[in-house]
């Protein structure tokens, strides 16, 4: 089990770097494009558009490793009012909705990483970009987000604080 | 299935979920399911979902937050920030909340040239909040002048917001822009005051301590050592949006590479400084992205399963007297703004307001600023405003979500009363774009 | 009485949504005890590239959507695109009934209709443009606002420094000098309000607009034959009405703009010529590359031509 978990890890905190790197390709790519454009070049279309996908692999790849830092947002008001036995069986409660809502999305996910294969579809913007090179991050990133919500399901580590107002 | 029973279906359930202490995308997530599953025909419903998320997330127009935020954290991990507010505190001297009208100047440049006051909120919020509460303010003080600025510069020109109503309502880009001056220039006199007021009627609400007095000498040291090169660094970005090179949304790329430039001319960019400065960037984008995933299909099913659009005839429906209508109008802009994203309301609300507006007798352009003012007060409205959540993600991880609340009310009422002496004084919106 | 759902690709106060917004009223009309359409919203229920799948999923039944926001799975819409005749000579040629083909075998949609058909693009420009010794348009230091359409035009041919914008980020572009000329269709500049500070339209026009309306096959195969014959005889009328009405249209929009300032530049002999023709062949080959590489069952490059080209109607 542990090198099974061991590299579950590593696997989380690559995506988590690579989400960081996608937030750095960010800046990196509007500079070179606008700096182009201004020395009368034209800009690679690519660095416009890398720039919009970019957005969804930095998301998708980046949130399951915000669920372990339970860096999603949430408000506590319920949670913050019931007695503590009550407000952990609450809490695991609200995780493993959490779990039941990211596995269904990684199916559905699933579903329609396999539909844009089988359709060939394409985005079609500067350049036709097959649509799975996109879609494939929900059955990944929504399960990793199901493994992660069940640690506060199962684990020793609540969601909630049990202190009222918004938490990260 | 009655408009009003979808209506209760989904903001019921979302609603419910949120108060049960589920993470706010999460909750939308969730609610989408449920709202595609009910009225997009089951399992198709729910990949029309997916596909929705990536077709919201895709667009240019995301990518100045996430870069805004790296700005405002390389300004504060590496210090620069604390030097610029170090000398500015030295420099205004004694004048009680001297960094709340900073924030209020600063935020509202921001965001009117940036056009996107989640940006402005990311960047003001990641930099004077720390930096503010380190000197000792309260945290109302750094918070609530933030999540003002978005009001002023949504009608403050240039704002794009205010392009696009007018290019949707048809009605005069130019005089929509101008009318915004003059409403501007109060709420921002508005704001003024508010801080006044707030430091008088509490002087421990600003740090009260006596600035040690220093020499002529020793000011032009710091003005042009520690503040100049950072608030040059701004106004390099504003000329170069200004004359062209950049576009609005290209312009926090150049933010932040220019503050990585300074921060390294300073020699305090080090790499514990990027590494924590991407970082935080990351988890507030991250946290708001997955918020803007799953709102963008929860608007859509608002509009799609006729909810929103029963929700407005219904209330425009009445025989009221002008200001009455107005009123409604302004009241449905607020409740749709709790739940759904501004331009999705735009396009929703103006076929019907605009006509219904034409029909009272309104003049358009002041109604379109109304319009705007109802929008971006909706933006910072407890207990959903978008802009709360992404100030919780920036401020120091003790702000409950009392004092953001408390802070913000004081703002908005600002924005209230702005709308109340529109009513009254329509001159003050239509004088002039009248002279033109 | 059956019902079926529709949404609209661009927002409602456009002139080509309220176009279709006509048409489903001419349809509710005739078709009172028979068929209705509900009309859902705009972008703002379904998003504007989302539209193409909802209604090929079946969780909207109808949508009214240029071509081109699909162009990755019909890439024969460009036929349209470069066409130089309108949905009256191809309907009666049978184009459109290719098309339709088309769409049932690559997209389980049928082509109900196309609409707003013969209106053209120009390039709209700040500054005079220039020419040079044979008589082309020269595009050197022209910031070009650019997208997905016209770009194979812009840059394979023109070699104009394009710069991809969103349309809602035009008008402020064009305020700060980032862009100096933009292709638009001949009508609408006024209502985006472009006009303030484009000063030039280049002649000839080209392209054409590719809005049509899209059916699930499965909802188009479960109407009765009263129903489907409502829908497509209301649609065939509206090809010919919105044709006419957007003339008029454009005709207006042209005083107007004249009035205002406006400049026309026209491209004259042999430079005309090549203009018009580059931009058709560089659409017509990306047509043919796509098809080849995944052709469908009807997939007909010369024929698909044939019908949508007419040479002596340029
Ligand atoms: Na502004
Ligand atoms: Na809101």
């Amino acid at each position: 089990m542990r090198p099974v978990i061991r590299a579950y890890d590593a696997l989380l905190y690559t995506m988590a770097v690579a989400a960081a790197l996608a937030l750095v390709w960010l800046m990196v790519s509007v500079v070179i494009s606008v700096a182009m454009r201004n020395l009368g070049m034209q800009p690679f279309a690519w660095l416009f558009t890398s720039a919009e996908y970019g957005l969804l692999y930095m998301t998708m790849l980046g949130a399951p490793w915000l669920v372990r830092e339970r860096g999603h947002v949430h408000i506590e008001l319920v949670t913050a009012a019931l007695p503590a036995a009550v407000r952990r069986f609450v809490s695991r409660a609200v995780a493993l909705a959490c779990v039941a809502v990211s596995l269904t999305l990684a199916w559905y996910g699933l579903q329609l990483f396999l539909t844009n294969i089988e359709r060939n579809d394409f985005d079609v913007r500067a350049y036709f970009y097959p649509r799975w090179l996109l879609t494939i991050t929900f059955p990944i990133a929504f399960s990793f987000m199901a493994i992660e919500f069940a640690r506060f399901v199962f684990g020793r580590e609540l969601l909630h604080s049990g202190e009222a107002g918004i938490h990260e | 299935m009655e408009w009003y029973e979808a209506l209760g279906l989904l903001v019921g359930s979302i609603m419910l979920l949120m108060a049960l202490g589920m993470p706010v995308a999460l909750a939308f997530l969730a609610a989408n399911i449920l709202g595609a599953w009910v009225f997009m025909g089951g399992e198709r419903g729910v990949v029309q979902l997916l596909n929705n998320g990536w077709g919201a997330l895709t667009t240019f127009a995301l990518v100045p937050i996430p870069l805004f935020l790296l700005m405002g954290e390389v300004f504060f991990q590496t210090g620069l920030g604390g030097r610029m507010f170090s000398a500015i505190d030295r420099l205004l001297g004694r004048l009680p909340g001297r960094l709340s009208y900073v924030t209020v100047l600063g935020g509202t440049g921001f965001s009117t040239l940036s056009g996107s006051s989640m940006g402005s909120t990311a960047l003001m919020g990641s930099l004077m909040v720390p930096e503010m509460g380190r000197r000792g303010y309260k945290k109302h003080m750094s918070i609530g002048p933030i999540l003002g600025t978005g009001g002023l510069a949504i009608i403050i020109p240039p704002s794009a917001l205010a392009v696009l109503l007018a290019t949707l309502a048809q009605i005069d880009v130019g005089a929509l822009l101008i009318a915004g001056v003059i409403p501007g220039l109060i709420l921002a006199a508005l704001y003024v005051g508010t801080i006044y007021l707030q430091t008088r009627l509490d002087p421990e609400a600003a740090p009260p301590y006596d600035v040690p007095p220093i020499s002529v000498g020793e000011k032009i040291q710091l003005l042009f050592r520690d503040v100049v090169p950072m608030i040059g660094l701004m106004v390099v970005i504003v000329i170069m949006m200004i004359n062209g090179i950049v576009t609005p949304s290209e312009a926090a790329a150049f933010g932040a590479l220019g503050v990585l430039i300074l921060a390294a001319l300073y020699r305090c960019l080090s790499w514990r400084a990027i590494r924590n400065s991407v970082r935080g960037a990351l988890r507030v984008t991250l946290m708001a992205y997955l918020i803007v995933f799953g709102s963008a299909t929860f608007s859509q099913l608002l509009a799609f399963s006729g909810a929103s659009r029963g929700l407005i005839t219904w209330a425009t429906g009445f025989e009221l007297d002008p200001v009455a209508m107005l009123l409604v109008m302004f009241g449905v802009l607020l409740i749709l703004g709790m739940f759904m994203e501004q331009i999705s309301i735009m396009l929703l609300t103006v076929p019907i307001f605009f006509p219904l507006a034409t029909q009272l007798g309104f003049d358009p352009i002041w109604f379109g600023l109304i319009m705007l003012l109802a929008l971006e007060i909706s933006f910072t409205t407890p207990p959903f405003g978008l802009l709360l959540f992404v100030m919780k993600g920036v401020a120091p991880s003790d702000t409950t979500m009392r004092e953001i609340y408390r802070a913000a009310i004081p703002f908005i009422l600002c924005s209230l009363l702005l709308v109340a002496l529109l009513i009254m004084f329509p001159v003050l919106a239509t004088w002039l774009p009248g002279l033109g | 009485q059956q019902t079926i759902t529709a949404v609209h690709a661009f927002p409602e106060t456009l002139i080509y949504t309220q176009s279709f917004l006509s048409f489903v009223d001419a349809v509710n009309a005739a078709g009172e005890g028979v068929i209705q359409i509900d009309v859902r919203g705009g972008p703002e229920a379904i998003g504007m590239f989302q539209q193409p799948d909802a209604v090929r999923d079946g969780i909207v039944d109808m949508v009214y959507t240029p071509g081109s926001f699909y162009g990755g799975t019909v890439p024969e819409k460009d036929a349209l695109v470069a066409s130089n005749l309108t949905a009256i000579e191809t309907r009666e040629n049978g184009g459109i009934a290719l098309i339709d083909q088309l769409h049932r075998e690559r997209m389980g949609v049928m082509y109900l209709g196309w609409f707003d058909s013969g209106v053209c693009y120009n390039l709209w420009t700040r500054d005079e443009p220039t020419f040079d010794a044979e008589g082309n348009l020269e595009v050197d230091g022209l910031r070009l606002r650019g997208n997905a359409v016209y770009n194979a035009f812009f840059t394979n041919y023109l070699e104009a420094q394009v710069i991809d914008l969103p349309t809602g980020d035009v008008y402020s572009a064009l305020q700060n000098g980032v862009v100096d000329a933009t292709g638009w269709t001949q009508i609408g500049l006024i209502d985006l309000r472009w006009n303030e500070f484009l000063n030039y339209r280049i002649e000839p026009c080209f392209f054409s607009t590719d809005l049509g309306v899209i059916i699930n096959l499965e909802t188009w195969d479960g109407l009765t034959p009263e129903a489907q014959q409502i829908l497509q005889d209301t649609a065939i009328q509206h090809e010919i009405d919105s044709v006419n009405a957007l003339r008029t249209k454009r005709d207006e929009d042209f005083a107007a703009l004249d009035e205002a300032g406006m400049q026309v530049v026209e491209l004259e002999g042999e430079a005309r010529t090549n203009y018009l023709a580059a931009a058709r062949t560089t659409t017509w080959d990306r047509m043919r590359e796509l098809m080849e590489e995944n052709p469908a069952p009807s997939s007909d490059y010369d024929r698909l031509i044939e019908l949508f080209y007419d040479p002596s109607a340029d």
